[in-house]
């Protein structure tokens, strides 16, 4: 192999007085997939930015191929050879793929531009590569994971050697990650290094040649061999302390039914999007709804909140009927975790304080004839976060300040301040840090004993089963199946996710 | 009514309009916000009569308009881009500075605030393009001439990625803030342009105030025209004909004010159904 594609020495990065990065080596070979691990905020981001000229290193050296390596810019870091793939992806979307691909580093190198030319020099690198997307095509009009292909072309069109990915999978589904693998296999079997970041332990251990470890600006763990650990050491490694991965404990009291859902369903443009759904929800059980997204799980979410009307059907809380009306629903004990906290979670332009108590404002504790409690509320908050433990130096802060895992306590922690009988627990955990999981788990299970009753909608078929007392599993709107989630393997969880049948 | 009388004030009434429009496409296809094509059109009428008045030549008054636009220009893109002031809040504090300053100077010059005196205008044809304008012919090179920058060349990609994604541009190691003066500069001299037509080519005076808010109504075109040079000028033609059909109404017994407010009630109703599907630059006035 002989020496690093890539090594940076020393590198130190300090954002006022915060060391982003602290004197921190990094090596990668020639033809690896090295995955950087590491939490939100440890520094990943920062260190890989130095390397591509985003940002430039208060101290330290960056040598590439055994000889110092002068970036400046990612102008720059393209000139050694190093491109990378942001996690929100740098590309004009009115423009076609042709146009995002070769914009900056032109075919022919005259003033004049030839479009036709473009699009051939894209056709045939997608044909190169096997990542064929049409260049003629709007990028706005592409799959996410089409964009992300689109992103990878632009960096093998600049004739990238070394390949940053940051957080790649974020956005994909399942089925796309795998594709992607695949691709960066094959990039790997051209000699091209590749670096990714994550956080997510299952990919990490499917897809790397060598493993490093940052926590707090520093690696603390560098080049482990996949085959020699497990997502226990790893997500250790990343947090500091031993972390619970997969907490299994079911319930020891299962009471009655709160919140009964009878034949519900619901059509939109002449199909069924909920197919008479009956579910019940009983005090002191965790349900699980397991399911590929899309199956119609936002739509049940909606009506069970309130947001949406059903066709027909009935939804009754504690005896009594309810009636669409969100206000209503949240009033009589319906908790709510949104899918999506940026949209439907939280206002991110508006402070820590304010997003505690929206949706429940008009409530007394909050307010005073029309007129905000404001000492009081800020008191409320001060409270919430600390017993939440959202990381955040002040409450007036904005949202957006705040990271994933913490706005997602926020959302918790405002849900849970009302005290619900009901909570809709949906994708609790997405985009959250391994620390943040454990924690949110906790909480669910706690939640759980002290006889709430929970449905727990996620992505991700692992929670599902850890967590779940019951699991039913909802496909093309129907509930194909439910039992008590210990009397299914993964095996036949999979295959009823995916229409088969028992 | 006359139809060939109507059809040669359609094009004399959408020549500044053709310009300013196009000026204003490099603008927001840069990704900045261009409300200030008023202001840029009026110095550059200003400035071409003092031009005319002070050497005699048409010529050297339309090169002062390109200048004064230019200028314009200049200060807008150092307002937008280095002190980050909100673009609609820097074009329209520039368009009524130029208002003032163009009212001022003519007390100063000449004594008198409501218009200059009379000066050298732009040569028109005779023979069998009688009493055509040059001015015709080179707006219809120039918008040919933006049409190849902006979709044929080099520069016009980058340009246009740079309006669309600042960021991504940045990435790319693409000079993002020199792309971005380019294309608030390129605007400003097209509006000087313009400025000079209005006051060199018919009237050959300038009078206070005399864009009379050809500057915004240049503004809905180039959206109306989607950010096409080609669909500016067919746009510029639109409005130029309601323009021209509102004189023609004028000295027929009814009160002129009626057939004045036309043009502008076109605007309004372009705006309310048309314009509104129509997509704006992705990173217009992000910095």
């Amino acid at each position: 192999m002989g020496e690093d594609a890539v090594s940076m020495r020393g590198i130190s990065k300090r954002f006022g007085n915060v060391a982003a990065v602290d004197r921190t080596d990094f090596h990668i070979k020639k033809g690896e997939i090295h995955v950087l691990l590491g939490e939100n905020g440890a520094g990943k981001t920062t260190l890989m930015k130095m390397l591509y000229g985003m940002i430039q290193p208060d101290e330290g050296e960056i040598f590439i191929n055994g000889s110092l390596a002068n970036i400046r810019s990612s102008k720059d870091a393209i000139g050694y050879g190093i491109n990378m793939v942001h996690q929100h992806f740098m590309l004009a979307g009115y423009l076609t793929v042709a146009e995002n691909v070769v914009a900056g580093w032109e075919p022919d190198n005259t003033r004049v531009f030839s479009y036709k030319n473009a699009v051939e020099t894209v056709r045939r690198l997608g044909g190169q590569y096997h990542m064929e997307v049409n260049p003629e095509r709007r990028v706005q009009e592409l799959s996410v994971g089409n964009q992300q292909r689109v992103e990878i072309l632009k960096a093998l069109y600049r004739e990238a050697e070394i390949l940053i990915m940051d957080e790649p999978t974020a956005v994909l589904t399942p089925q796309e990650s795998d594709e992607l693998f695949n691709v960066l296999r094959r990039l790997k079997q051209e000699g091209k290094s590749i670096i990714l970041i994550t956080h997510k332990l299952k990919e990490t251990l499917q897809i790397a040649d060598r493993i490093s470890v940052l926590r707090d600006g520093k690696i603390t763990a560098y080049g482990i061999d996949p085959e020699k650990t497990d997502q226990e050491e790893l997500a250790a490694l990343m947090v500091g302390r031993n972390v619970e991965l997969h907490i299994q404990r079911r319930s020891k009291k299962i009471g009655k039914t709160v919140y009964q859902i009878s034949n519900l369903s619901l059509g939109e443009n002449g199909g069924h999007k909920l197919d008479q759904i009956d579910l019940s929800l009983r005090k002191g059980e965790i349900l699980g709804l397991a399911g590929i997204e899309g199956n119609g799980q936002t739509e049940l979410i909606e009506v069970l909140c309130g947001l949406r009307k059903p066709g027909t059907g009935s939804l009754i809380l504690n005896g009594r009927k309810m009636n669409s009306q969100a206000r209503e629903f949240l009033g009589n004990g319906i908790g709510h975790i949104p899918e999506d906290r940026t949209t439907r979670g939280l206002v991110l332009s508006m402070s820590i304080e304010e997003n505690l108590m929206l949706g429940y404002h008009h409530q007394s504790e909050f307010q005073k004839w029309g007129i905000l409690r404001k000492k009081n509320n800020r008191l409320i908050a001060e409270r919430l976060i600390k017993e939440y433990g959202v990381k955040a130096r002040d409450g007036r802060l904005p949202v957006s300040a705040l990271s994933g895992g913490n706005q997602q306590k926020v959302v918790i922690a405002r849900v849970l301040h009302q005290d619900p009988d009901v909570l809709i627990a949906a994708q609790p955990t997405r985009g959250v840090d391994v620390g943040a999981m454990e924690y949110i788990h906790h909480m669910l299970l706690e939640l759980r004993d002290k006889g709430k009753a929970i449905l727990l909608i996620s992505a991700d078929l692992d929670e599902i089963r850890s967590l779940s007392d019951r699991i039913a599993v909802i496909y093309e709107g129907r509930i194909v199946s439910e039992k008590m989630s210990d009397a299914y393997t993964e095996t036949e969880l999979g295959l009823l996710m995916a229409g088969g049948t028992q | 009514m006359n139809i060939e009388t109507i059809w040669i004030s359609t094009i004399r009434m959408s020549i500044p309009l053709t310009l300013a429009a196009t000026g204003s496409i490099f603008c927001e296809r840069a990704g900045i916000i261009s409300l200030v094509l008023e202001g840029m059109m009026l110095s550059g009428a200003f400035a071409a009569v003092c031009g005319s008045y002070y050497t005699g030549s048409a010529l050297a008054g339309v090169l002062c308009g390109i200048l004064a636009g230019t200028l314009i220009g200049l200060l807008h893109g150092i307002l937008s881009l280095r002190y980050k002031v909100n673009q609609v809040i820097s074009g329209v504090g520039l368009n009524l500075l130029v208002t003032a300053v163009t009212t001022l100077s003519m007390q100063l010059l000449w004594g008198n605030r409501g218009n200059s005196p009379q000066v050298q205008g732009i040569p028109h044809f005779t023979g069998v393009l009688s009493g055509q304008s040059v001015m015709t012919f080179i707006t219809l090179a120039l918008t040919a001439g933006a049409w190849f920058v902006m979709m044929k060349t080099r520069y016009g990609l980058r340009l246009r990625l740079t309006g669309e994604s600042p960021e991504a541009a940045q990435t790319l190691g693409l000079p993002v803030q020199k792309l971005k003066y380019s294309g608030v500069l390129v605007c400003g001299a097209f509006c000087g342009l313009a400025g000079a037509y209005l006051s060199l080519d018919h009237l050959n005076l300038f009078v206070r105030e005399m864009t009379a808010g050809r500057g915004y109504i240049a503004y809905v075109v180039a959206i109306f025209g989607r950010y096409h040079p080609v669909g500016a000028l067919l746009g510029a033609l639109f409005f130029g004909f309601f323009d021209a059909f509102q004189i023609s109404l004028q000295g027929k017994g009814l009160p002129p004010q009626l057939f004045v407010v036309l043009p502008y009630v076109v605007t309004i109703l372009i705006i309310t159904f048309a314009v509104k599907n129509i997509r704006q630059p992705d990173g217009l006035g992000k910095l």
